[in-house]
């Protein structure tokens, strides 16, 4: 299912200006947490402003659960096993990076970077490269974009410019539907499946909640591609032949078999049943 | 009212079909078009073309990139390439998926874990460098030779060198001895250049020794394009020998199969069948060649028909018909590949072989044998000195004729410690898969940091080698790097480029520039003399300073001109009716032949010297050779003409005239013993395309071929699971039974069964560990129907080593083949890293001061042994 722009132009809010203003801060701060996780390695600012007791506390109460390899361990140890995790989750081959241009099409650098990276230059941003180089699609940055436009959302509000604040809430909503609605969702639950750490296993599980969060807000319905399934079932996969058949087996036949017989032993069922699901 | 049936409309347009040839025709259809132009389907815009020789293997077809949005959206030929005529093969077509490839490296990885463990961490750019450059400094300091560079694939135009010679390392090692060494040696003595350039299209007869030339030869896609002109259109026959019917040997008038590494021998008895029956040109052997037919006639004597059928299975009449067809036909030519040289004497069958196109005088005539068109381009200067002291790991001085290394012997040297190494670097190679022993003999050396202490892989994708790296600095893939290019792939010689199509994706960086950050970061201000040599902005810079000032191409635009044709220079435009390339008359553009009978002009020859032979000497080099009483340039070798005896052989030991000699272990085979022959399919190279989706899709598995005769001997049918053992290991993996090969040889292709280099080249999406979070990480691995990835025989081959050119014998393994056992698993392979050092070292002994190179050499009775030989100045053919 797709958003159309209808559906986003008719959410409606029942917040004062002043709350709204607080609440558009606030989710542009989850942003940034969000961002920070999955832009690059976390640093030990990061992680020290994360393991602080007020930040624990609030994540705490949003259902955050870290296990002790992240708050026991010593910060320095924990920076470098983190950076670790990172490299095996999103930066060396097998793992997965968290670019939608793979997630959704399998290779790097395709049409939704170059879609995004025009949404950003409209919006006036670029991107650049921050400890390393980046794809305008990457997970981290798309988030760091949204926690952008929330805090411009939450400016223009605060300054009386409703116009404006609408018009950053439909750049917002359209985004959501574009893009980051459409990977975000199933990739957090592979993510959560997928790491050994807690930090990214409950990071990832925040930004799942936090996406469908956003995306019903927004009012925004769109469906997750990605889905973050482990495999794909059998059944959707067309075979144009068996795979298990041997080369040239079924060239073969035993001394006196006739034609007919050999044909029989032959398996024709993927084939009439794809015959069948054409009709 | 106009009568409108059937009838009239015959009627009229029988009569009108003049008149409607003559309208006027507006539409043509765009598929029709000869290419160099795309359009987006969706917004019919004209798509970006940028010009490149394509560099997924080897063969440097002209290539032209079409980039939409800045995305490469499609690969095809370009139109302007002399050689390739617009058309690009199936692996080049798909070359936008290695810059896609999602299991791609992109940052520098350090290793966290313990080596091959699989545990990395991102550093910077900065950090990585700092780290490289400290570890190469203490190497300098302890000796700059242990630092070792060992490249696969090395087209940056003299950039390896440059770094190697800007640390003071002559440990530079590459892959020419699994690669081709033997027919480069077996050739260059002879008449100079290391290659053939034959004129298939105009050739009346071929004769083919073991290459698969329209599938996977050297230069495939542009010989077989003229091969298929030669045979169709000027109807020339084709023979080949082989062990088994390639896709070129079944597109062959004739397909022989032969019995492994006996190719000198049957060219050896059609040589004699020529000179017994005066079939020879007895005038090009007496101008040109160092011995006369006389001499050649009473050589031959010996290589009888009836001697060569035994060693090869080819009938005795089937040699003698075969002799009196080549000699008759005019122009003839032969070819060969690896099937003559990868042999332990692989030397002397490429020498055999090539004899017959010189003793029927078909050297450089139309249609005939040819020697390689190609050309040169300055280096930037200044340029770094040579090392001061050679390497006998990189030369080792056993092998004083193998003047392209004897590159698989490392693991033996570095094991022996033959020579320390500290830091070990490698460049688009990877021979933990394709070297012989593979995982089990390199693999093993690789992860062994005793033995290689600290190990830096310059790579885009994480293969079997780099998974053992201490650190990997990400280079990128031939679509975003820049390169000089001129390949001998027809009879026109061209200069071309590759150039970034699109900026490099995350943080790689092509070779030439993080080989100058390395420089520049050990010495940053200049005072250790290194920086000067790595005087460049980026890689468009460095080009300028190669091409800016080539005559002829700097007045047509140096590398402007380049960027944008992507090869210079332009011969003519693609006949869309033949085909091929046409001057501005319409004709077919004609190759020069001759090149030996290029006369040396006055001006050269002022203050030249004649020596007894004809040679012509100027200031201590020949420049030529007097015949006739003309002055021509002749061959490239030390005399200039073309030596059939090769004194240097000789000086070693060797059998200086055209010989053959059986592979000692293939004389007394049992019954059940056979030979293990390995081959390259079209749309595979060696090692790097099994991750490159189209082509993993089109084949990905490779069943070993047996001889139907064999399979009913031994109980085996199609699909069956087969143990194959050799000396040094096993293997496990299907058969493909059917006729198609010798009766003695199985043969296995290789580019399948890996265990590293991303998802879709191992399989690991199909298995739980790694496959459940991978798998769906790349949207068109679900897709992937296949579950068979094939199995890699590297490490049940041996290392052998052509005592002559160094080569790997990769078709001497004698195997015992069995229906596999209860305990047998498709996919096992197992190896010896003791048996694979006791193989290396037992082929030493073939070596010129090997044990058994005396007994092998009867002939050379007369050679005074090793100590007989003059020392050579060394360090560095």
């Amino acid at each position: 299912m797709t958003t159309t722009l209808d559906e986003i132009e008719n959410t409606e809010t029942e917040l004062s200006s002043d709350e709204l203003v607080a609440e558009c801060k606030a989710r542009a701060n989850i942003y940034r947490l969000l961002s920070g996780a999955f832009l690059e390695e976390p640093t030990l600012d990061y992680l020290n402003a994360i393991r602080s007791p007020t930040v624990m506390a609030s994540l705490k109460e949003m259902g955050v659960n870290f296990g002790e390899d992240f708050t026991a361990t010593p910060i320095e140890k924990l920076q470098d096993e983190l950076a670790c995790e990172f490299a095996v989750l999103f930066v060396v081959a097998g793992g997965c990076p968290a670019v939608e241009s793979v997630r959704l099409l399998g290779r790097y650098q395709q049409q939704p970077c170059f879609e995004i990276r025009d949404i950003y230059r409209k919006a006036g941003f670029k991107v650049s490269a921050a400890r390393f180089a980046v794809f305008e699609d990457q997970l981290g940055v798309q988030l760091a974009f949204l926690a952008e436009m929330l805090d411009r959302a939450a400016l223009a509000l605060a300054t009386g410019d409703e116009h404006g604040y609408m018009l950053i809430t439909k750049e917002i909503k359209r985004f959501w539907a574009l893009h980051p609605g459409k990977w975000v969702r199933g990739y957090a639950t592979l993510l959560a499946r997928a790491t050994d750490y807690s930090f990214y296993r409950e990071m990832a599980k925040l930004l799942g909640s936090f996406a469908q969060w956003e995306l019903d807000l927004l009012g925004v319905k769109v469906d997750d591609l990605d889905g973050g399934k482990l495999k794909v079932p059998k059944a959707e996969i067309e075979y144009e032949y068996d795979p298990k058949e041997p080369v040239c087996n079924t060239c073969e036949k035993t001394d006196g078999e006739d034609d007919e017989e050999a044909l029989k032993k032959i398996d024709i069922s993927l084939i009439q049943a794809r015959l069948e699901g054409r009709k | 009212m106009f009568e409108m049936n059937r009838r009239t409309f015959l009627k009229v347009s029988g009569g009108a079909t003049a008149a409607a040839i003559a309208a006027p025709s507006v539409l043509s259809a765009m598929e029709q078009d000869l290419g160099g132009k795309d359009f987006s389907p969706e917004t019919m815009a004209e798509r970006q073309a940028i010009p490149i020789n394509c560099h997924f293997c080897n063969i440097q077809d002209g290539a032209i990139a079409f980039v939409e949005n800045g995305r490469i959206v499609k690969l095809e030929g370009n139109p302007e390439h002399v050689s390739t005529r617009g058309r690009l093969c199936a692996k080049g077509n798909s070359g936008m998926w290695y810059t896609y490839d999602p299991d791609r490296i992109l940052y520098p990885l350090k290793r966290v874990g313990a080596r091959g463990e699989g545990k990395w961490k991102r550093i910077t750019w900065d950090e990585a460098l700092a780290e490289v450059a400290q570890k190469l400094d203490a190497a300098i300091k302890e000796d700059p030779n242990s630092i070792s560079l060992k490249y696969g694939r090395n087209r940056s135009g003299g950039v390896i060198d440059r770094f190697m010679n800007t640390l003071g390392s002559a440990t530079v090692i590459n892959h020419t001895s699994v690669c081709e060494s033997s027919k480069k040696i077996g050739m260059e003595p002879t008449w100079g250049p290391d290659i053939e350039t034959p004129d298939f299209a105009n050739t009346k007869y071929i004769l083919n020794f073991g290459s698969n030339i329209m599938e996977a030869a050297y230069f495939h896609n542009p010989y077989s394009q003229r091969l298929v002109e030669g045979t169709a259109e000027n109807q020339a026959k084709l023979v080949t020998f082989d062990v088994r019917l390639s896709n070129t040997a079944g597109r062959s008038d004739e397909w022989i199969p032969v019995f492994p590494g006996t190719d000198g021998a049957v060219a050896l008895a059609l040589g004699h069948v020529i000179l017994r029956e005066d079939l020879q040109d007895t005038d090009f052997i007496d101008t040109w060649c160092n011995v006369s037919t006389a001499q050649l006639k009473a050589h031959y004597k010996q290589y009888t028909p009836e001697w060569a059928s035994k060693l090869s299975g080819v009938p005795a009449e089937t040699i003698e018909r075969i002799a009196r067809e080549f000699a008759l036909t005019k122009p003839a030519t032969t070819y060969t590949y690896r099937g003559p040289a990868k042999h332990l004497y692989g030397s002397y069958n490429e020498k055999a072989t090539m004899m017959l196109s010189i003793m029927t005088g078909n050297v450089e005539k139309r249609g005939g044998y040819c020697m390689p068109r190609g050309m040169g381009w300055p280096q930037p200067q200044p340029e770094p000195p040579k090392p001061k002291h050679g390497s006998d790991m990189a030369h080792p001085h056993e092998y004083p004729l193998a003047g392209h290394k004897v590159s698989h012997l490392l693991p033996l040297f570095i094991a022996e410690g033959r020579q320390k190494v500290n830091v070990h670097i490698s460049y688009q190679d990877n021979p933990v898969y394709t070297n012989p022993g593979a995982q089990a003999y390199w693999g093993k050396l690789y992860k062994d940091e005793k033995l290689i202490p600290y190990y830096i892989s310059m790579s885009p994708f994480m293969g079997e080698e780099t998974a053992l790296a201490d650190i990997i600095l990400p280079d990128a893939p031939y679509l975003e790097r820049w390169e000089p290019e001129s390949m001998p792939n027809s009879l026109w010689p061209w200069l071309g480029i590759r150039q970034p199509v699109i900026k490099s994706l995350g943080e790689s960086r092509e070779n030439r520039i993080m080989m100058r950050d390395i420089i520049w970061k050990m010495d940053p201000d200049g005072k250790r003399g290194m920086k000067k040599y790595w005087n460049f902005k980026d890689g468009e810079d460095y080009m300028r300073q190669h091409f800016d000032n080539i005559p002829g191409l700097k007045e047509a635009g140096g590398l402007d001109f380049l960027k944008k044709h992507g090869v210079w220079p332009i011969y003519g435009k693609l006949n869309p009716r033949t085909g091929k390339i046409s001057d501005k008359t319409g004709r077919e553009i004609q190759a020069e032949f001759g090149l030996h009978e290029k006369e040396v002009s006055a001006a050269d020859m002022a203050g030249a010297t004649v020596d007894g032979k004809g040679t012509i000497h100027k200031n201590g080099k020949a420049i030529g050779v007097r015949r006739k009483g003309k002055n021509y340039s002749g061959f490239g070798t030390g005399d200039r003409l073309i030596n059939v005896r090769v004194d240097k052989w000789a000086e070693y030991g060797f059998n200086p005239m055209p010989t053959f000699k059986q592979i000692p272990w293939h004389k007394d085979m049992q019954a059940d013993e056979m030979i293990l022959t390995t081959y390259k399919v079209n749309i595979h190279k060696q090692s790097r395309s099994s991750a490159v989706k189209w082509l993993a899709e089109i084949m990905h598995s490779n069943p070993v071929w047996m001889n139907t005769e064999k399979g009913a001997e031994l109980g085996i049918k199609t699909g069956d699971l087969v143990r194959i053992e050799s000396s040094v290991g096993h293997m496990v993996t299907k058969a493909y039974v059917f006729e198609g090969i010798h009766p003695k040889v199985v043969a296995i292709p290789t580019a399948f069964g890996h265990w590293e280099y991303g998802r879709l080249a191992t399989l690991k999406l199909k298995e739980k560990a790694a496959g459940e979070f991978g798998g769906q990480d790349d949207a068109d691995l679900n897709n992937v129907w296949w579950e068979d990835k094939g199995v890699h025989p590297n490490a049940i081959i041996p290392t052998v080593v052509d005592p002559i050119g160094g080569s790997q014998g990769w078709y001497d393994t004698v195997v015992k083949v069995t229906k596999a056992g209860p305990t047998d698993k498709y996919g096992d392979v197992e190896g010896s890293w003791e048996k694979h050092l006791a193989a290396a070292k037992e082929t030493m002994r073939y070596a010129y001061n090997g044990d058994l190179h005396r007994k092998m050499h009867p002939e050379m009775a007369a050679w005074g042994g090793p100590g007989s030989v003059k020392k050579s100045e060394g360090g560095g053919h």
